[in-house]
């Protein structure tokens, strides 16, 4: 996967790196920063960096990544505190040394920092059974740009003392606070995990089985669907990746019933996967195909209502034919991530204009469509978050209200943020 | 307030006469919520039918300088719909329609008014339920539910109102009707749906919300462990969750709940014993019954007398009418009544009871607990008598020491009952002035004029307008 590197951001080189281990530092450095009026682009690993519209200027790149420990945990009440630039997979691993897990699963799995994941609302496919990052959260810890430190939520499962406040910075991509710390609330691990693949010679047939797994009684983790085959393995088909954790009775009679729904449907061929080969084919949901050409490919991100995927897909692969198309939803819960790969510098220009049709589809069927990663002459053509419309007047008061200097990631959120 | 003044007429001329209310003993109705210790008189009750009606509403309160406030089902537990310095309240009731249900895409728009339990009814026979399941379902509306961000006996499964509410509409404090996400799961921005639920009305008033639909579970397993101890059960509840197993619902009552809902109900409850356990398992069916095999096994590690199982759906059905109606029965007993709402560690759970235990021999007086167990989230139901100034006294105490007890161990100050007068004063427990100072600012930019729902949540010096 293109990691969009600390480096450069859209062309746009940070003067400077800043990597605080401290939350004092942290509070010293947003206080000056914010006297000075220095802009600032907060990062855990930089996997979601491309994230946004070109910056005019970055007077300082801060990273997370020493905010790496394990704050508190007690297995017992399911639940975790961990520093904001701990690497997801890290966390991971400490969960499952209790038999417990977060369950996510989202792009960049391998890089993603627990931050970054908050501060992009980062979901994978698991959120069909157990909801987006957005629900997994309990507390927050924040410095504000006035260098004060505030805490959001709690550590307990059930908790409405004042304002959510976590709700305003899941999701605000580093505009409105540095996170420092993040509360999850955990998961046993299921004690079985099986990866059905089934193949389809008919995209229609694949979305239909998707939809009627969906709607049936079954409890899947996630039902997924690719248009041309999975990256690195010998699908070339459309197909449908299933997951399908918990009692190995439960599993195993889910499977039969997957089955019979995908038999009814035209499947081609069905796999049952565990082990080494189904992580493999689990990390493919976490990364996206780099495209041969010498642009690297552009990622979309599309959220419709679920009912309009099959059609939305379909207007997708006529439009998208002058260049290599790969698409994969998260069919259950209205995510389409479109790729598009192999064009040229001159292809740009149509490239807009394709992406532009796409995203007035979206929004006139009340979704949208957002460049997670776009080359600098698209970004130029077109806004990577689209109309944010009446809200953007709120927006815009919270944002100045809580960075009046106008210093955490400037520009590049949407409404002008 | 009088017939003939020029708010009034405005709001006759806006709503038509039968929709405002101005009399003594027809606003009485409205002094008070379910949280019946707090008392204040609004001047108006007016029942608008839309958004744009409300919309009127807000800015006629504004151009008068009058604070207003929204009402649902009036079921509230901690005062958020009380009405401090009186003013204007909108009473949501006659906005209680179903617009619209996409079982497609697992979703419905409604109208704030619509009672939490008539939306399951609506597609309970397509095979679809509304989730959050506060014990006042039967009445409560989803529009308080999303001001409070409810919770319910199955959100431990399936999470609280903030889990499962897309998109909405609302009147902002300046009258201007906006909508905060959508029909998707992704809106664009800033969350302001989110930062909405929860925020017990101070922010606007919602008019509209588009709500996610649950598949129902293809099957049902519903135990019912009996334990001599309140200890034992507590220690059974802890031990499960470290098992790794998340039921559906994982509720508890004491022996005073116990005898006080077998007096209304009649459910078979053993009157003996000193707690009982409800613990409930749901999805496929396959595989269910090894799962309980594991719970009756730690329920008896914990020295259970007894393991009753639901027979059928019926059966299941008046278990949890007695659970849920628990609060109720126990009105029974004394004349008033406060329920806290502390949430703990699950680890804490045996603590916390001990604890309780305690403070309510120390002050004398009686103690219920109803609670959701799986989630750590405690309902002691303080039982006293209002005219005795002493014993109101020592109920304060008993208060205080519980919820400062909770945030001892980790834990908050509500899980899912709100604040609302009735704990602004403890938010210090939690929260810094940092804190409370930065939500104030949220609010203010929502809110600037203080006219919405004011004097609400966060601690306030001067003497409110509340009879106690």
């Amino acid at each position: 996967m293109q990691n969009t590197n600390f480096s450069k951001i859209d062309g746009v080189i940070p003067k400077e790196v800043t990597i605080p281990s401290s939350v004092s530092e942290i509070q010293s450095f947003l206080r000056h920063v914010t006297k000075e009026k220095l802009s600032v682009i907060p990062a855990g690993s930089g996997s979601k960096l491309s994230i946004g519209n070109p910056p005019p200027q970055i007077d300082f790149l801060l990273t997370m990544k020493k905010f790496n420990k394990v704050v508190e945990y007690i297995p017992d009440d399911l639940t975790i505190t961990v520093g904001s630039g701990m690497l997801l997979k890290d966390v991971q691993k400490i969960l499952a040394d209790n038999n417990q897990l977060l369950p996510t699963n989202p792009p960049y799995n391998n890089e993603a920092t627990v931050g970054g994941i908050v501060a992009t609302n980062s979901s994978g496919p698991h959120r069909l059974r157990y909801g987006a990052t957005r629900d997994l959260i309990l507390g927050l810890r924040v410095v504000q740009t006035n260098g004060t430190i505030i805490k959001a939520g709690g550590k307990v499962v059930k908790n409405v003392a004042g304002y959510d406040i976590n709700k305003l910075y899941i999701a605000s991509y580093g505009t409105l606070g540095i996170i420092t710390e993040v509360s999850f609330k955990l998961f046993p691990k299921p004690a079985v995990e099986r990866t059905m693949l089934l193949n389809f010679n008919q995209h229609g047939h694949a979305l239909r089985t998707s939809t009627e797994i969906v709607k049936s009684q079954l409890l899947p983790v996630f039902v997924s669907f690719f248009s041309a085959g999975i990256p690195d393995t010998e699908v070339l088909e459309p197909c449908l990746l299933i997951g399908i954790d918990g009692h190995p009775k439960t599993v195993a009679w889910q499977i039969d019933q997957i089955n019979s729904i995908a038999n009814l449907n035209g499947v081609v061929q069905k796999e049952v996967y565990q082990d080494h080969k189904q992580s493999q084919l689990r990390s493919s949901l976490c990364a996206f195909p780099e495209g041969n050409g010498s642009n690297s490919a552009v990622v979309s991100r599309i959220n419709i209502k679920p009912s309009n995927v099959g059609n939305f897909i379909s207007s997708v692969l006529d439009l998208t034919s002058p260049f290599s198309t790969y698409v994969m939803s998260h069919i259950g819960n209205g995510i389409v991530y479109l790729i598009l790969s192999d064009f040229t510098e001159e292809q740009i220009g149509l490239l807009a204009n394709t992406l532009t049709v796409l995203r007035k589809q979206a929004v006139n069927i009340q979704g949208n469509l957002i460049l997670e990663i776009a080359p600098l002459g698209l970004k130029n053509l077109m806004d990577v978050w689209g109309e944010v419309g009446q809200k953007s007047q709120l927006m815009t008061q919270i944002k100045s209200e809580l960075d009046p200097a106008n210093v955490l990631n400037p520009g590049r959120f949407v409404a002008g943020i | 307030m009088s017939k003939d003044e020029p708010l009034v007429l405005e709001l006759i001329d806006l709503l038509g006469y039968e929709n405002v209310i101005i009399d003594d003993i027809s606003l009485k109705v409205y002094e008070c919520d379910g949280a019946e210790f707090f008392k204040a008189l609004p001047d108006v009750v007016v029942f608008p039918d839309s958004a744009e009606e409300i919309s009127k509403i807000v800015k006629l309160a504004n151009t008068y300088n009058k604070p207003y406030i929204a009402r649902g089902a009036g079921t509230g537990l901690s005062g958020g719909t009380l009405p401090i310095n009186a003013g204007i309240m909108i009473a949501m009731n006659k906005m209680d329609r179903i617009l619209e249900v996409d079982l497609e895409n697992r979703q419905a728009v409604i109208e704030p008014g619509v009672v939490n339990l008539m939306l399951t009814q609506a597609v309970q026979d397509k095979g679809y339920h509304y989730a959050p399941d506060p014990s006042s379902q039967q009445a409560c509306s989803i529009g308080g539910n999303i001001a409070e961000n409810s919770g319910g006996p199955h959100t431990l499964k399936y999470g609280v109102t903030t889990n499962h509410i897309l998109g909405m509409e609302v009147v902002l404090p300046n009258g201007e009707i906006i909508e905060f996400g959508g029909p998707i799961e992704e809106d664009l921005g800033y969350d302001l749906r989110g930062l909405m639920i929860g925020s017990e009305g101070t922010l606007g008033i919602v008019t509209k919300a588009i709500v996610r639909l649950t598949r129902n579970p293809q099957a049902y397993y519903t135990m019912l462990g009996v334990f001599e101890t309140i200890d034992n059960a507590t220690n059974a509840v802890s031990n499960i969750i470290a098992d790794g197993i998340v039921p559906a619902a994982l509720e508890m009552m004491d022996n005073f709940v116990i005898r006080a809902v077998e007096a209304a109900f009649s459910w078979g409850l053993p009157t003996d014993a000193g707690a009982v356990l409800i613990v409930e398992l749901d999805g496929v069916e396959v595989g269910m019954s090894d799962e309980a095999d594991q719970i009756i096994r730690i329920l008896e590690d914990h020295h259970t007398r007894e393991v009753r199982t639901a027979k059928d759906d019926e059966d299941r059905k008046k278990l949890w009418t007695a659970r849920k109606h628990a609060f109720g029965a126990l009105g029974l007993l004394a004349p008033n009544y406060i329920t806290q709402d502390g949430t703990v560690p699950r680890s804490q759970l045996p603590k916390m009871l001990q604890f309780v235990g305690e403070v309510s021999k120390k002050y004398d007086i009686p103690i219920a607990n109803v609670f959701h167990a799986g989630d750590g989230n405690l309902h002691p139901i303080v039982l006293f008598d209002k005219r005795d100034s002493d014993q109101v006294e020592r109920v304060h105490m008993v208060n205080k020491e519980i919820l400062q007890a909770c945030v001892d161990v980790g834990g908050t100050i509500s899980g899912e009952h709100g604040i609302g007068v009735e704990k602004q004063e403890f938010m210090p427990l939690i929260f810094s002035e940092e804190d409370m100072d930065f939500m104030v600012t949220i609010r203010n930019i929502f809110n600037p004029k203080q006219l919405c729902n004011p004097k609400k949540i966060f601690p306030i010096d001067e003497t409110i307008g509340v009879t106690p």
